[in-house]
C-alpha cells in the first residue's frame, strides 16, 4: 500500500460529535497499534462522549471539547463571547502542549479543520484548513471519502467508509472487525437485567432494534410484529427490543402485541456497556444501520441489516464478515438523507417471512448460499459481508447475478481506486497495470473518451503554462488567457460528470484534486496541476479497462 | 460583616445622629418642625400617589426614622405602621405625632421584618431611608417586604438608579444607586412586576445627573413569588458586591462634613450653643477620618468665639441701612475695579450691556451672607448659600468628568459661593465663568467682597454673546441649574457649542437614517449618509427604495382609494416591523427618519423605549403634508425648512424638540462638471428647468414656449406648449443627471412649487434643495422670491431673484445678452454654499442640537453598550480587543457575527485571533445544523 505517513508516534484522532464514528475508527486505531505498537493514541471528543470512550479499545487517552457549554456561552451574546474565546484559547493552549506528530480528522466540519490548523499540527490526514481559512482534505483517500459520500456518487461506491477512513491514516493492518471493550460488570448489569425480567433461557436469542435516527429509516411497527411473531411462533426464538428511552414509542407497541412471554424490551434501561453485554450474549441482531449494528459486530454477534432509504450497505455495513445487509433495489435508493420521504416504498421490498427466514438461517450459522426460494427474490439484493484479499471490505450478493450493471461499475471503481491511489494489486495486476491506450478504450464506458480528451487538453495548456511561467518576457495577458483556459476547462469535466452520473466519482475526484493543490510558486502549482489531469487520464483508463 | 453586626452598625449610627440633631438628619426641612412636617406631607404624597381606598388599608413605612411621612400616613390610612431600627428615632416620632390609635411603630432588627405575619400588608414604602442602607440590607427588606404584602399589593420606593456607586459596605449614611437594569432584574427576581419608574422632583436638587445619580420613583406589585433568596437579589443589585474599602468619601467622613457645615452655619446665624454642641458631635470622628479639617475647625472655632463676644457687645445687632448702602458701594467699586483690570470685555457689559433686561434682583439676608434671588427664584441656597454651595460643589466634583477636570467652565455667577466653594475644593483649576444677566452680576458684586475670587477666575463672560468664550479641549462645562432655568435660549447655545463639538468628537452613537419609499427626498437619505460619514460618525442608511414597487401596485390592484389608504398604512406597517429588526440586528442610538419615511408611530414608540432617539428632517411644506400633526409625538427632535409658525405647530403636535434645519447641497455630487460636446448637446440649452409640473410652474412657463427653453421632469401636460419643451418624454431623472443640465445650461430657472399660486407664491418661505444644489454646481440660476433666501444668500449679490413673470423674463433677456454678468454670482454662490450650506453643515447643526440635549443620555447609553464589558474583558487578548473596538466602532452587535463579520477567507493569512473566532463560528453554525437535521429527521 501506498503511504504518505507510515511512521507515527503521537496520534491525535480528532471524532468529535458521534458515538458510531468513534466505533467505525476502532480498525484504524488497533491497525496504528498493530504497524506503529509504541504509538500514543489521543481521541479528541465531544464532552458528552467523553465518559464512554473507555469501551473504545487502543485508546491512550481521551481529551475533550464541552461544544454545548462553548454554544452556550456564545448564545449569552455579550461577555459570552469571552468566555468562549478564553476557552478556545485553553483547548487550543492543551492541544498544543500535546506536541502531537500526526493528527486525523475524518470530520468534514469547518470548526475541526480550523481547530487543527490552530494546533499546528505538521503531518495531517483529513479534513484541515490552509492559513488563508479554506478547508483542504490532506489525503487522496480523504478526498476519495468525501467524493464516495458525495450524493450523486453514493451509489457507485462499494468502499466501506471505515476503510476509506483506516487508509486515509495510511494503516494497512487491521483486525476486519470493529471493537469494543466489554467488562464483567456490564456483563453482569446485563444478565441480572435478564433475570429481573423473566427472560426466557431456551430458545434462540434474537436482539432487535426496530428503532432508527430517520423516521424514513425506521420499518414499520406492523412488519417487526409480524416478523417477531413468525421467529417466536414458528422458530421458539426468545426476543429482546433494544433501544432508547425516545425509541420507546416503536418498541412498545410491538411488544405489547407480542407473546408476552418470548418478547421483552429492554429499551431505555441499558447505557453502551450494557447493550455491548447484550449483544455478546444474543445470536444475531435484526436491525437497520444503526449504532447498535456496529456495536454489535464490534461484539462479535452477527447482523442482519436492512439499508433502507438513505442507507447504504456498502458505504456503512456491518464492518465484520459474515453479516447479512438487505439493500431495497429501487429507483430511488440510496435517497437523500437531508430529505424526508411520505413514501418509503423501500420498506415493502422485502416481508417479514423473508427477514425472519434469514434471520433463522443466520442462527443456524454462516449463510454460504440461500435456499431456492430466497435466492429467486429481485425485490431485494441479500448481501453477505466479507474482505477481499487486500484486506477490504466488501458484499457479496447471494440472490442477483454479479454482472449487473451498478455491479460493474462499483466493482471497476474500487479496482481503480484500490489501485491507482492505494497501489493495491488488483486482480492480480496492481501497480504493474499500465495505463491503456486511448486507442483500446472508448466503447465499454459512455463518456469516458471525452473525459480523457479534457485531461489531455488539461496537459497541453499547464505545458503551455510552464513555458509562460519559464520565459520571464511573457505577457500577463497570456497568462491570464491560458488560467481562464484551464478554469473554463475545468468547468467542463465537472459538467461531463453531471451528464454522465456514472462518471462522477472521476471528475468529483478531479475536482477535489484540484481543490487542494496548495503553494505559492507558479512553477510548483503547474506541476501539481499537471499531476491531476494526468491522473484524471489515467483514472479514466483504469475505469475502462476494470469495467470491460 | 454579615446582616445583624451592620443592623448594629446602623442602630448606633442612627440613634447618635437623631440624639444630635433629629431635623438635621433626617429632613430637608430641618428650620423647624413645621417645615419638616410640610416636607413629610409632600414626600408622603408622591410616594403613595394614585393608591386607592387608603381609609381601608394597612401601610408600612420602612425606615420611618421620627416619622416625617407617618404623620401623613396616619391621616389617611386605616392602620399604620412605621418601622426604624433607632430607637432614639422611634421615641422621637412618638413624641412628635403624640398617641394615635391608628399608628404602630415597630422597633426593628434592622434586617427583617419580623413583627408583621406574611400577606398582612397593603402597601409598603420607604423613602430616603432604604437607600442608605448596605447592599445585604437593601436585599433582605426586598423579599420581607414581599413577604408581609398582601398579593397584588404594591411598594413604592424611592431610590437612586443610574452610574452604580461605589460605598463602603458598612456605610450607613451614603446613598446607594444602582444600576437601572441591575435594579430592574433585582426587583423582577423579588416576585414584583415593575409598574412605573419615575424621576424623582423636589423644589431643591436630588438628582446629579453629571455624577449618573438619579434620583427615582418605583412602583412595584407584589405578582409572583420570589425566585431568589436575598443573596442573588444583592447580587443582581450589584454584580460585583459592596466593597469593604471603597475609594469613594467614607460615611464617617461625610457625617463629620456635614457636621462641620452645620456647625459653621449655626454659628454665622448667632445659634452659639447649638453650634458648639455640633462641632463636638463632629470631633467625635476627626481622628477617625481622612479629610482635612484643621482649617475648618480654625474657623468655626473662630466664628463661634467672634460670634460670641460680638452677641455679647451688641445684643441688639441690627444694621443701619446708610452703613449698609455706603458699604455695599464700596464693595462694589472694589469688585468692579478687578473686573476693568482683568476682563475688559465684561467691564463693557456690566456698565452697558443690560439695557433689554427685565428682571428684579432681590438679596435676601442669611446666616451665611446674602443670597440673590433673580424674579423671585433663588440663584443661591436661600437660607444657606454657603453650606448650599458647597454640599453642590462637592456632589459635582464626585462625578468622573468634574472630578478630574484640570479646566471648568461655569455657567452662573450668581452670589459666586458656589465659585468660591470650587476654588477651595480645587485651588489649582482654570475657572471661566459666564454670567448671562449683568444685572445680577451686579448686584452681587455690590452684596459681597468678591475680589479674591474674581482674581482667581481666568475669563468672565457677561450677557448673551458667547463668542469669545473660549473651552478649551480638556475644559468641562458646570451648569448652574438656578441660572440655566432662568436662561434656557443661552444655556441651549453653550451646551450645542460645548456638548455639541464634544459629542461630535466623543460619543460617536450609532446613527441610522431612514429614507422614504419614493419621491424628491430620497436623494437627501444619500446626501444625508454621505454627511455623516464624511464627519466620522457612525452612519447607517436605511433605503426603503426597493418597496416602492410594491407600494405603488396597490393602485393597479385596488381602485377604491380607502381601501388604496388602508392597504398602503398596512404596507408601512410591514416597512416598520423592518426597520424594527433592522434595530434589532444592529442597534442603533439615533434613528434620523426623512419626510415621507414608512415607519408607524407604534415603531417609534418601540425604538424609544429602547432608549432610540428618535429624530424627523421633515424637508416638506409643512402646510402641504399634514402626516406630522399626527407623527411628530413620536419624535424627539423634529428638524424642518420653515420657521415661525411651522416651529410652534409641531411642537404643539407633541414633538420633544423642534428646530429650523433648511436643506443644502452634497459638493460631492453637486459640483461644477466638465461635459463632451455631445453631452452639452444633450442636456444643454440657454435656459432650463429641472423639476416637477407643478400648477404655478406650468402656468408661469406656457409663456415661455418662444424662448429656447427645455423642462426637465416629471408631471408634465403633454400638450401643447410643453411637448416641445419637456425633454425625453418627462421622465424621472437621477442626480447626476440633474447636475449635467445645470452644468450645460445658461440661466437655470429654479421656480418653488405650489399647488395654490399662479407662478411665484408670494407667501412662500422655505428654500427648495434646487437652490442649493445649483449654487453649488457652479450653475447661474434665478430663483423666485422667498422670505427665508436672505438668510441663506444674499440676494442681488450671490443670488439673482424675480418676483414677476416680467422680472423673470426681463433678467432671462439680460443675462443671455449679457454671460459675463452671471459668472460673479456663480462664483459668489458656490463659495456661500462650500461655507456654510452643505449637508455636513446641516448635519453637524442638527447633532449639536441632539447632543446639547441628551449628551449625558447618549453617554450613559453608550457607556452602558454591551460592547463596553466586552472590550474591557478582552483586554487580555490585544488582537481580540483591538477587533472588538473596531466593530463597536461600525456599528456591529455586541455577539460572534458581529466580530466575525470582516473576516474573510483567502485574503491573506488568517491571525490565530481570526481562526479562533471563525473556530467559534463554525461550532455554532454546526450545532444549528445538526438540530436543523435532527428535525429534518424526525
Amino acid at each position: 500500500m501506498k503511504k504518505r505517513h507510515a511512521h507515527k508516534t503521537n496520534v491525535l484522532l480528532v471524532n468529535i460529535t458521534r458515538l458510531g464514528d468513534m466505533l467505525q475508527a476502532t480498525p484504524t486505531i488497533a491497525g496504528m497499534k498493530m504497524e506503529n505498537p509504541d504509538c500514543k493514541v489521543t481521541v479528541l471528543v465531544e464532552k458528552q462522549f467523553e465518559s464512554i470512550c473507555h469501551t473504545i479499545p487502543n485508546v491512550d487517552e481521551v481529551l475533550s471539547v464541552d461544544l454545548g457549554m462553548t454554544v452556550r456561552s456564545l448564545a449569552r451574546e455579550k461577555e459570552g463571547i469571552i468566555d468562549a474565546f478564553e476557552y478556545v484559547t485553553e483547548i487550543v493552549d492543551d492541544l498544543r502542549a500535546c506536541n502531537f506528530d500526526y493528527s486525523l480528522n475524518m470530520s468534514s466540519s469547518a470548526y475541526t479543520a480550523i481547530l487543527l490548523r490552530l494546533i499546528g499540527v505538521q503531518r495531517r490526514g483529513g479534513w484541515a484548513s490552509d492559513a488563508e481559512g479554506y478547508r483542504i482534505i490532506e489525503s487522496e483517500w480523504a478526498q476519495l471519502f468525501a467524493t464516495s459520500v458525495f450524493h450523486q456518487n453514493r451509489q457507485f461506491n462499494s468502499l466501506n467508509l471505515v476503510d476509506v477512513f483506516r487508509c486515509s491514516a495510511d494503516v494497512e493492518k487491521h483486525p476486519h472487525s470493529l471493537l469494543i471493550n466489554i467488562d464483567e460488570e456490564p456483563r453482569e448489569r446485563a444478565m441480572a437485567l435478564l433475570e429481573e425480567m423473566n427472560f426466557p433461557k431456551d430458545g434462540p436469542f434474537v436482539m432487535v432494534q426496530a428503532g432508527a435516527s430517520q423516521l424514513k429509516r425506521q420499518w414499520s411497527p406492523e412488519k417487526f410484529i409480524r416478523f417477531i411473531s413468525i421467529l417466536t411462533e414458528q422458530h421458539g426464538c426468545r426476543v429482546l427490543l433494544s433501544g432508547t428511552k425516545k425509541e420507546l414509542q416503536i418498541i412498545e407497541p410491538i411488544v405489547a402485541a407480542s407473546n408476552r412471554a418470548r418478547v421483552f424490551s429492554v429499551g431505555g434501561k441499558t447505557g453502551i456497556p450494557e447493550l455491548a453485554a447484550l449483544l455478546e450474549m444474543s445470536d444475531v441482531l435484526v436491525t437497520g444501520d444503526t449504532g447498535p449494528m456496529h456495536m454489535s459486530v464490534a461484539a462479535g454477534t452477527p447482523v442482519i441489516s436492512m439499508f433502507l432509504a438513505s442507507a447504504y450497505g456498502y458505504e456503512t455495513g456491518p464492518y465484520a464478515a459474515g453479516s447479512i445487509v438487505l439493500q431495497p433495489v429501487i429507483g430511488c435508493g440510496p435517497c437523500n438523507p437531508n430529505k424526508a420521504c411520505s413514501r418509503p416504498e423501500c420498506h415493502d421490498t422485502f416481508s417479514p417471512e423473508l427477514l425472519a427466514e434469514l434471520t433463522m438461517l443466520r442462527v443456524r450459522g454462516d449463510i454460504e448460499k440461500l435456499p431456492s426460494q430466497l435466492a429467486s427474490e429481485r425485490g431485494v439484493i441479500i448481501y453477505k459481508t466479507y474482505f477481499d484479499e487486500n484486506g477490504f471490505y466488501n458484499l457479496k450478493p447471494l440472490n442477483v447475478e454479479q454482472n449487473q450493471a451498478m455491479e460493474r461499475y462499483r466493482n471497476a471503481y474500487r479496482n481503480v481506486w484500490l489501485d491507482d491511489i492505494g497501489g493495491f494489486s488488483v486482480d492480480g495486476r496492481g501497480d504493474a497495470v499500465v495505463t491503456p491506450a486511448l486507442n483500446v478504450i472508448g466503447e465499454g464506458v459512455p463518456g469516458v473518451r471525452e473525459v480523457v480528451e479534457a485531461a489531455r487538453k488539461g496537459q497541453e495548456l499547464i505545458r503551455q503554462l510552464q513555458n509562460l511561467i519559464a520565459n520571464r518576457s511573457s505577457s500577463p495577458q497570456r497568462l491570464g488567457e491560458t488560467s481562464e483556459d484551464l478554469t473554463e476547462l475545468d468547468r467542463h469535466i465537472e459538467q461531463l460528470g453531471y451528464h454522465h452520473s456514472h462518471l462522477g466519482p472521476l471528475t468529483r475526484m478531479f475536482i477535489f484534486n484540484k481543490e487542494n493543490i496548495s503553494g505559492t510558486d507558479a512553477s510548483g502549482l503547474a506541476s501539481q496541476m499537471m499531476g491531476v489531469y494526468q491522473a484524471l487520464e489515467r483514472r479514466s483508463g483504469k475505469l475502462e479497462q476494470y469495467y470491460s | 460583616m454579615d446582616e445583624r453586626e451592620l443592623a448594629s452598625r446602623m442602630k448606633a449610627d442612627w440613634d447618635r445622629r437623631i440624639a444630635h440633631d433629629y431635623r438635621f438628619w433626617m429632613s430637608d426641612g430641618y428650620q423647624s418642625d413645621e417645615v419638616m412636617w410640610q416636607s413629610g406631607e409632600r414626600d408622603f404624597n408622591i410616594i403613595t400617589r394614585d393608591i386607592e381606598s387608603a381609609s381601608e388599608k394597612s401601610i408600612l413605612e420602612i425606615g420611618c426614622g421620627v416619622g416625617r411621612l407617618l404623620k401623613a400616613a396616619v391621616r389617611r390610612y386605616k392602620t399604620v405602621y412605621g418601622l426604624d431600627i433607632s430607637e432614639e428615632a422611634l421615641k422621637r416620632a412618638g413624641q412628635l405625632i403624640g398617641s394615635e390609635p391608628n399608628l404602630k411603630l415597630l422597633l426593628g432588627d434592622g434586617y427583617t421584618l419580623s413583627h408583621l405575619g406574611d400577606r398582612s400588608i397593603d402597601v409598603v414604602y420607604s423613602f430616603a431611608s432604604i437607600t442608605s442602607t448596605p447592599l445585604e440590607i437593601f436585599s433582605r427588606y426586598l423579599l420581607e417586604a414581599h413577604r408581609v404584602l398582601k398579593d397584588d399589593a404594591v411598594l413604592r420606593l424611592q431610590v437612586y438608579l443610574g452610574k452604580e456607586q461605589q460605598v463602603n459596605s458598612e456605610d450607613t449614611l451614603h446613598l446607594r444607586c444602582f444600576d437601572n437594569e441591575n435594579f430592574e432584574r433585582a426587583i423582577l427576581a423579588a416576585g414584583y412586576s415593575i409598574e412605573w419608574i419615575e424621576e424623582l422632583k423636589l423644589p431643591f436638587q436630588v438628582s446629579f445627573e453629571e455624577a449618573g445619580i438619579i434620583a427615582k420613583i418605583g412602583s412595584f406589585r407584589k405578582t409572583s413569588a420570589a425566585r431568589v433568596n436575598h443573596d442573588e437579589i444583592a447580587r443582581l443589585l450589584m454584580p460585583n458586591g459592596e466593597p469593604d474599602q471603597a475609594d469613594a468619601i467614607t460615611g464617617v467622613e461625610v457625617e463629620c462634613w456635614m457636621s462641620l457645615n452645620y456647625a459653621k452655619e449655626l454659628a454665622e446665624s448667632g445659634d452659639i450653643e447649638r453650634a458648639k454642641q455640633t462641632l463636638d458631635f463632629a470631633v467625635v470622628h476627626a481622628k477617625s477620618i481622612n479629610l482635612d479639617i484643621q482649617d475648618l475647625l480654625e474657623q468655626i472655632v473662630k466664628l463661634i468665639d467672634a460670634k460670641s463676644s460680638e452677641l455679647q457687645r451688641s445684643p441688639a445687632s441690627s444694621e443701619n441701612a446708610s452703613v449698609d448702602v455706603l458699604s455695599g458701594e464700596l464693595l462694589y467699586q472694589g469688585n468692579l475695579e478687578i473686573i476693568r483690570q482683568r476682563f475688559p470685555d465684561a467691564y463693557q457689559q456690566l456698565m452697558h450691556g443690560d439695557s433689554e433686561e427685565h428682571g428684579v434682583i432681590e438679596c435676601k439676608s442669611t446666616g451665611e451672607g446674602d443670597a440673590l434671588l433673580y424674579d423671585g427664584q433663588a440663584l443661591d441656597h436661600p437660607s444657606a448659600p454657603k453650606r448650599g454651595a458647597s454640599s453642590w460643589v462637592k456632589s459635582q466634583l464626585q462625578s468622573g468628568d468634574y472630578g478630574e477636570a484640570k479646566s471648568l467652565v461655569v455657567y452662573g455667577f450668581a452670589g459666586g459661593y458656589h465659585l468660591e466653594a470650587l476654588r477651595d475644593a480645587r485651588p489649582q483649576i482654570q475657572l471661566s465663568v459666564v454670567e448671562p444677566s449683568a444685572k445680577t452680576l451686579r448686584y452681587a458684586l455690590s452684596r459681597r467682597d468678591l475680589r479674591e475670587l474674581l482674581k482667581d477666575i481666568d475669563q468672565l463672560i457677561v450677557g448673551s454673546e458667547l463668542s469669545s468664550l473660549r473651552i478649551s479641549d480638556e475644559a468641562q462645562v458646570l451648569f448652574r441649574p438656578q441660572t440655566s432655568a432662568l436662561f434656557p435660549e443661552q444655556t441651549r447655545e453653550l451646551k450645542a457649542r460645548f456638548y455639541g463639538t464634544r459629542g461630535l468628537e466623543l460619543l460617536s452613537p450609532t446613527v441610522s437614517v431612514l429614507g422614504p419609499i419614493q419621491g424628491g427626498t430620497l436623494p437627501i437619505l444619500g446626501y444625508t449618509v454621505h454627511g455623516l460619514a464624511q464627519m466620522n460618525q457612525r452612519v447607517r442608511g436605511i433605503d426603503m427604495s426597493s418597496f416602492s414597487g410594491g407600494f405603488n401596485s396597490v393602485e393597479g390592484l385596488v381602485h377604491d382609494e380607502m381601501r388604496q389608504a388602508v392597504l398602503r398604512g398596512k404596507y408601512t406597517e410591514t416597512l416598520s416591523d423592518m426597520v424594527l429588526e433592522v434595530a434589532n440586528e444592529k442597534p442603533m442610538d439615533i434613528l434620523i427618519c426623512m419626510a415621507q419615511a414608512p415607519i408607524t408611530g407604534k415603531a417609534l414608540q418601540a425604538l424609544r423605549e429602547k432608549g432610540v432617539i428618535t429624530v424627523l428632517w421633515f424637508v416638506e411644506d409643512y402646510l402641504r403634508f399634514h402626516a406630522w400633526k399626527y407623527m411628530a409625538q413620536f419624535y424627539d427632535f423634529v428638524f424642518t425648512i420653515q420657521k415661525d409658525d411651522c416651529l410652534e405647530a409641531i411642537k404643539a403636535a407633541g414633538a420633544g424638540e423642534v428646530h429650523y434645519l433648511p436643506t443644502a447641497a452634497d459638493p460631492l455630487i453637486h459640483a461644477p462638471m466638465a461635459l463632451s460636446d455631445a453631452e452639452r448637446t444633450r442636456w444643454g440649452a440657454p435656459i432650463s428647468f429641472v423639476g416637477a409640473g407643478y400648477h404655478n410652474r406650468q402656468q408661469m412657463f406656457a409663456s415661455l414656449s418662444g424662448l429656447p427653453f427645455k423642462i426637465w421632469g416629471t408631471e408634465w401636460p403633454d400638450c401643447k406648449p410643453f411637448d416641445r419643451m419637456v425633454q425625453e418624454g418627462g421622465r424621472r431623472l437621477k442626480p447626476d443627471e440633474y447636475v449635467k443640465i445645470f452644468n450645460s445650461t445658461d440661466i437655470n430657472i429654479n421656480l418653488h412649487s405650489s399647488t395654490e399660486r399662479d407662478g411665484v407664491d408670494p407667501a412662500g418661505d422655505f428654500i427648495n434643495p434646487r437652490t442649493f444644489e445649483l449654487a453649488a454646481s457652479g450653475a447661474f440660476q434665478l430663483v423666485d422670491k422667498r422670505s427665508l433666501l436672505g438668510e441663506l444668500f444674499e440676494p442681488g449679490e450671490e443670488i439673482e431673484v424675480f418676483e414677476t413673470r416680467a422680472e423673470l423674463i426681463e433678467k432671462i433677456d439680460y443675462y443671455l445678452a449679457h454671460p459675463e454678468k452671471r459668472t460673479p454670482f456663480i462664483e459668489k454662490a458656490r463659495a456661500r454654499v462650500l461655507r456654510e450650506h452643505t449637508y455636513q453643515h446641516r448635519l453637524q447643526k442638527m447633532l449639536s442640537i441632539i447632543y446639547s440635549s441628551r449628551y449625558e443620555q447618549l453617554k450613559r447609553r453608550i457607556g452602558t453598550s454591551p460592547w463596553v464589558k466586552v472590550i474591557e474583558r478582552a483586554s487580555r487578548f490585544p488582537e481580540l480587543k483591538s477587533r472588538c473596538e473596531t466593530a463597536f466602532k461600525r456599528g456591529e452587535e455586541a455577539n460572534l457575527d458581529g466580530l466575525v463579520s470582516d473576516i474573510v477567507s483567502g485574503q491573506g493569512e488568517l491571525s490565530e485571533t481570526e481562526q479562533k473566532l471563525l473556530f467559534l463560528f463554525h461550532i455554532r453554525k454546526q450545532m444549528i445544523r445538526m438540530r436543523q437535521e435532527e428535525t429534518v429527521k424526525s
